[in-house]
């Protein structure tokens, strides 16, 4: 098929703000490198404090990202000019922010900031990651169903099972009721992220014993040269045939399980899938909280101790 | 029982028949009402419980002695039932008409059952919804034998037979099946009458052993045995019973057509949705046998009831001014000078040859639709390219047509008594040419569905229309600069040919005698590449296909095949070689178009797209105006553009992304295509749905949420929803959390006033739709089947 021709919003406008972003580092680092206050390069410079509030009002913008997005009416730019503008200047920011502490690193509450500004934006670049190599794995997977079906089909097939498992007796029906209550779709925030264990092979164990043995009974009772009379013959020929009907079903029943099994890793792993997309929003988003926090402490420490 | 002679006998108590009896009761007319059900109004009553009705035109005044406002299903028919017992209406139930014979003064009625009455006028109002099918064998009017099925959850662990294969009785097998027994009982061996998406449920449903189908099986009889209740059925095999709780048919309905045209009232087309015509006193072309409501061709309670009325006024021998005029008044507004509405009517019909065949009702109804317009000197009526699709007429005055978009000086006239516009409502393209209001016009402008009904009802409105459409397109097409009598020939060649989806044009190597000028639908082109049919090009209506073979008189290098319903105008090859030869510039307009398809079948052969615009024209595309993708690579699921529609239409999604197709990483979205000619469109009572400027289909207010317009749409777009005005606050939930922008469902309260939600394409946001807006990696966008086709050849 030929590539779809849907820009992604990494190449939004041939590049504009990769563009952008890197013409912003280049003022900075030119600058940087032609200043050069008395008391060395740090945030208390003019220079420092122009790096700074760029940083600082950067910081602000690329958080604004989380209100515009849901800003559904707004007609300021689209959603996709947004990210592609937030990921390259984003990327921007490592320099400017940089550029503007002067490398003076110490355990401090500056530094704290600075450290999880590089934690957000770390986790921003791994969000970028995914993005790219999960749709296409999960659209893979899926072909072209999607969970919800897969989902109501699973359910049905154990509805199914235990109509089948009925007749067969007792044993049958615990066998299987026990596999439908033991079945798991999705789960914690850890089986989501690394995936629940694959559904047990036990039913399906269990039924394929039941099979060989009804089996086994059901032929060596009809061949039993020892059966003497026509009577008895006739009664453990519909015994053997029962059996056999026993086994038949048990085997329509291992398949049905097999299905359904397959159908479980199937959801299972579009659930792992979405999930591995989407965790490292939870870091992204708590970060940028922590963040807006401890620059607003540094900007005010600064000035309180001036 | 009814026997006896009566002075007006009315058949049918829907609004319109339960009106006119009811102002009959009021004038002490001696007169009877003969209804088929044990209860009135059956159109009505069989509306789902609870059901909002609206009391659709507003503007309308209501004239009966019977009262009618918006409000609930079961609110109304309590009125209607205390209305007619206070004035005492004489109501005959279990009357199911069967023949009427006989003339004015001295009809003879009869029922089903053998039963006769006499009449000297008859009133029809029995509605367009028809008689529902029964099961055609013993035992069909036992109670627990329905025909209808209101809630499947009333039901539980029932055994149900279910007869039928249509998707009515798929749609109901199905839902009882989880809390019931359910067998479907299938007269042939397949479901070949219902949706795709009921067939696969059904199917699966079958498979899956949720229920049990008995193909090929009829029932024979129902009983009730000392051991319970039985379904006799035969089978290939010979007959059997089966012990059932409850039989729930769902065999359709017999049109009344056939019933109607029984009495001597004649049908002016052939089309099923065609209705008889009538006078303005509601008379059909049999004297004394009068038709109102429905059947008549308005499809509102509140228009059926006025009719109701106005019926009996005029069988009475007095004249009523029909409760429109107001609304007529109105329309006339733009026009000071005219005072008399009839006279003014009469003079339009006369100025307007294509209005002279239409009755006066059907004109007073025409006007009503329409709107009057006096555009200034030079205002613009429409614009090049726009979509709208109304139709024009021009009362007096002139109007210029720009011929040629690249030289506005280029116009043609035309003049009293023309029309235009015809081309856009034939092809449901947009409109191939800006036009200009000329000095001291006068237009009536006239809504699609309004004309199409005429055109369907009008043997002569439609052929006019059809001739001039062909000489236009043909003259527009081929030789914009020609005289029209150069033409002549062509024209007299052509033929209009209907073409199923998927059906063949013509295939590569037949020989070339024709060109095919595309009127409705679109055509694929395709040519076989190693053993496969490879699709090389999509052309839309307005366009032709087949020069190719003409201009180089080799055998057809290629396949063209309907995408969708089409029509095409087939022009003959030895007619048009003619003229090619004949006129320069012809041959010249026609090389130039050849060439330039030589050189993008080039590109296209060497850029192959690939199954995928098979795929899409599968999924609508050949009818479609505009689509919404979504590239599976780039979506990260994060449904933004579900939120975003959400958000911005009231709180109901109008797209479900996950739902809809997937070819290789393309995912067709189930969200509305905005066809050519929308499906959506055809049912819709109160005319509700618009084609605005830029192509969207819309819905507007007059919505009645009768669903109509949901079981049209063969892609399954539209919802019934309930939308609300409030939004959450952003803020609010992003410091405190609760509800979401976007995923916010207020408590749906009332289910009755649900009205039918469809993507607008956001016609009324600035910045376009808001689903492609916040998308944040650039997969969801919206395409025309054009565009679509140049993108996915690598932007040529
Ligand atoms: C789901 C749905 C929702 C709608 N919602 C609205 C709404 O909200 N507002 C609105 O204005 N309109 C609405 N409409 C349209 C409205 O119902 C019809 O326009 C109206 O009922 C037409 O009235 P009528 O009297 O012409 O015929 P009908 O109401 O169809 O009545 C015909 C009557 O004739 C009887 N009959 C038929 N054949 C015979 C016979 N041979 N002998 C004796 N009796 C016979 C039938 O049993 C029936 O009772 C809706 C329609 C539908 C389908
Ligand atoms: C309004 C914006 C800002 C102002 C006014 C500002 C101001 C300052 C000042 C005056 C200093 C020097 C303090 C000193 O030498 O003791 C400083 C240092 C520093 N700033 Fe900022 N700053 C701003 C934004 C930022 C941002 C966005 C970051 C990174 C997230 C940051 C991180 C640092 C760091 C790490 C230091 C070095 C601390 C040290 O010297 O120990 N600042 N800033
Ligand atoms: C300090 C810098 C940054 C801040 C404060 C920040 C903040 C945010 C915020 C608030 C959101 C909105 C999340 C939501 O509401 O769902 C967001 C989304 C996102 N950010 Fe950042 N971000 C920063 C840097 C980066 C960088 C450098 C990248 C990439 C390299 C990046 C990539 C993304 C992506 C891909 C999204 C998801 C958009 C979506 O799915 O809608 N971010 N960021
Ligand atoms: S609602 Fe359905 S029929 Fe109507 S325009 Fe949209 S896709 Fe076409
Ligand atoms: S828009 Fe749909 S639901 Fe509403 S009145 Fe028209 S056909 Fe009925
Ligand atoms: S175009 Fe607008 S109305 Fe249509 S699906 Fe997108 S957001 Fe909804």
């Amino acid at each position: 098929m030929a590539q779809t021709p849907h820009g992604s919003f990494l190449r939004h406008r041939g590049y504009r703000y990769l563009k952008l972003g890197s013409l912003l580092c280049i003022i900075c680092i030119l600058a940087y490198w032609a200043h050069d206050p008395a008391d060395g390069p740090n945030g208390g410079s003019w220079l420092g404090y122009t790096l700074g509030t760029i940083g600082a009002l950067l910081i602000g913008w690329l958080a604004w990202l989380g209100v515009r997005k849901r800003r559904y009416g707004s007609t300021m730019g689209t959603v996709k000019g947004w990210l592609s503008a937030h990921v390259y200047l984003g990327l921007a920011l490592i320099t400017v922010a940089t550029l503007h502490t002067g490398f003076q690193f110490g355990w401090n509450i500056h530094t704290a900031a600075y450290v999880l500004m590089l934690m957000v934006i770390l986790s921003g670049v791994f969000g970028i990651g995914v993005y790219a190599r999960m749709p296409t794995l999960i659209t893979e997977n899926m072909g072209t169903s999607d969970r919800e079906t897969l989902i109501d089909e699973i359910l049905d097939i154990n509805q199914q099972a235990l109509k089948l498992a009925d007749p067969l007796g007792p044993e049958v029906h615990r066998i299987i009721s026990r596999s439908t209550e033991r079945m798991r779709l999705g789960g914690g925030l850890w089986a989501q992220l690394f995936g629940p264990l694959p559904p047990g092979r036990r039913a399906i164990d269990e039924l394929r014993k039941i099979v060989a043995d009804e089996e086994s009974a059901a032929s060596a009772k009809v061949f039993d040269p020892q059966s003497s009379t026509v009577m008895f013959m006739a009664g453990e020929l519909s015994q053997a045939k029962k059996r056999g009907e026993i086994a038949e079903k048990s085997r329509q029943l291992m398949e049905l399980i097999g299905r359904r099994n397959a159908l479980i890793v199937r959801v299972n792993r579009d659930i792992q899938l979405h999930a591995q997309m989407q965790i490292w929003l939870y870091f992204h988003v708590p970060l940028t909280v922590a963040l807006l926090a401890a620059l607003a402490a540094h900007v005010i420490s600064v000035f309180l101790y001036w | 029982m009814v026997q006896g002679s009566f002075k007006i006998a009315i058949v049918g108590s829907g609004p319109a028949g339960l009106s006119a009896a009811a102002r009959a009761a009021e004038l002490g007319i001696s007169h009877v009402l003969l209804e088929a059900e044990s209860w009135l109004s059956n159109t009505i009553y069989r509306y789902q419980k609870g059901k909002h009705v609206m009391a659709e035109p507003d503007v309308l005044p209501l004239r009966s002695p019977l009262t009618f406002t918006a409000g609930k299903r079961e609110a109304i028919l309590e009125a209607w039932n205390s209305g007619t017992a206070a004035l005492g209406v004489n109501i005959a139930h279990r009357a199911r008409v069967s023949a009427i014979g006989g003339q004015k003064g001295a009809f003879t009625i009869t029922l089903d059952g053998g039963d006769t009455l006499q009449a000297e006028a008859v009133v029809l109002g029995i509605g367009l919804q028809g008689n529902l099918r029964k099961l055609g064998c013993p035992g069909e009017d036992l109670d627990w034998v329905q025909y209808q099925l209101d809630d499947p959850d009333e039901y539980k662990g029932e055994t149900i037979v279910i007869v039928g294969a249509g998707d009515a009785a798929i749609e109901n097998a199905i839902a009882l099946a989880d809390n019931n027994k359910v067998y479907i009982l299938n007269r042939r061996d397949e479901f070949d009458r219902a949706k795709p998406g009921n067939l696969s449920g059904i199917l699966k449903a079958i498979e899956d052993g949720k229920l049990t189908c008995l193909y090929n099986t009829k029932p024979v009889a129902a009983e009730d045995s000392p051991g319970g209740k039985r379904l006799r059925v035969a089978t290939n095999d010979g007959e059997t019973e089966l012990a059932v709780d409850r039989i729930i048919a769902r065999l359709g309905a017999t049109p009344p057509r056939a019933f109607v045209e029984s009495t001597g009232i004649q049908f002016p087309s052939k089309d099923p949705n065609s209705v008889p015509a009538v006078s303005a006193q509601y008379e059909s072309n049999v004297p004394g046998l009068y038709i109102i409501g429905a059947l008549a061709g308005f499809p509102l309670i509140k228009q059926a009831m006025n009719q109701g009325y106005e019926v009996v006024e005029f069988i009475e021998g007095r004249t009523v001014e029909p409760a429109d005029t107001p609304l007529l008044r109105d329309k006339f507004a733009v026009l000071p000078d005219i005072t008399d509405i009839e006279e003014a009517l009469a003079t339009m019909q006369r100025r307007v040859p294509i209005l002279k065949p239409l009755t006066p009702l059907q004109m007073r109804e025409f006007m009503i639709d329409s709107d009057i317009r006096a555009p200034a000197d030079g205002e613009i009526i429409f614009q090049l390219n726009d979509y709208t699709d109304t139709f024009y007429s021009v009362v007096s005055g002139t109007v210029e047509i720009e011929v040629d978009p690249a030289d506005p000086s280029k116009r043609f006239t035309l003049g009293k008594g023309e029309f235009f516009g015809e081309m856009s409502l034939i092809s449901g393209r947009r409109r191939s040419a800006t036009v200009r209001a000329g000095n001291q016009c006068v237009l009536i402008e006239t809504p699609r569905r309004s004309m199409n009904k005429l055109i369907n009802s009008v043997a002569a409105v439609k052929r006019v229309i059809d001739e001039v459409f062909l000489r236009r397109i043909i003259q527009g097409k081929i030789a914009p600069t020609l005289p029209p009598e150069e033409i002549a020939d062509l024209v007299s060649s052509a033929e209009v040919r209907q073409y199923r989806p998927g059906e063949l044009l013509f295939s590569e190597g037949d020989a070339g005698d024709a060109l095919h000028l595309i009127r409705k639908g679109s055509v694929t082109v395709s040519r076989e590449i190693g053993g496969k049919d490879v699709v090389l090009a999509y052309v839309p209506a307005g366009q032709y296909v087949g020069e190719m073979a003409l201009v180089s008189d080799l055998p057809r290098s290629a396949t063209a095949r309907a995408a969708v319903a089409t029509e095409t105008i087939r022009l003959d090859g030895v007619a048009f070689k003619e003229l090619m030869m004949r006129r320069t510039q012809v041959r010249d307009r026609v090389q130039e178009v050849y060439r330039s398809r030589v050189a993008q079948n080039a590109v296209a052969q060497a850029r192959p797209m690939g199954d995928v615009l098979e795929f899409m024209m599968s999924q609508g595309l050949g009818e479609a105006t505009d689509v919404l993708l979504i590239d599976e690579s780039l979506c990260v699921r994060c449904d933004q553009c579900e939120k975003a529609c959400s958000d911005t239409h009231g709180n109901v999604s109008r797209l479900k992304r996950e739902a809809g197709p997937t070819f290789a990483n393309l995912h067709v979205p189930t969200s509305c295509r905005h066809c050519e000619h929308p499906h959506c469109m055809k049912d819709c009572p109160p005319d509700a749905i618009k084609r605005a400027p830029n192509g969207e289909v819309h819905i507007t207010d007059a919505c009645i949420g009768c669903g109509n317009c949901e079981r049209n749409c063969p892609y399954g777009v539209i919802q019934m929803g309930i939308q609300s005005k409030t939004k959450p606050s952003l803020w609010r939930w992003m410091l405190f959390g609760g509800d979401e922008p976007g995923r916010y469902h207020p408590a749906k309260k009332d289910k009755s006033a649900k009205k039918a939600t469809k993507c607008d394409m956001c016609k009324d946001l600035d910045g376009g739709p808001a689903c492609v807006r916040a998308c944040p990696t650039g997969a969801a966008m919206r395409a025309s089947p054009e565009q679509f086709v140049k993108l996915y050849r690598g932007g040529r």
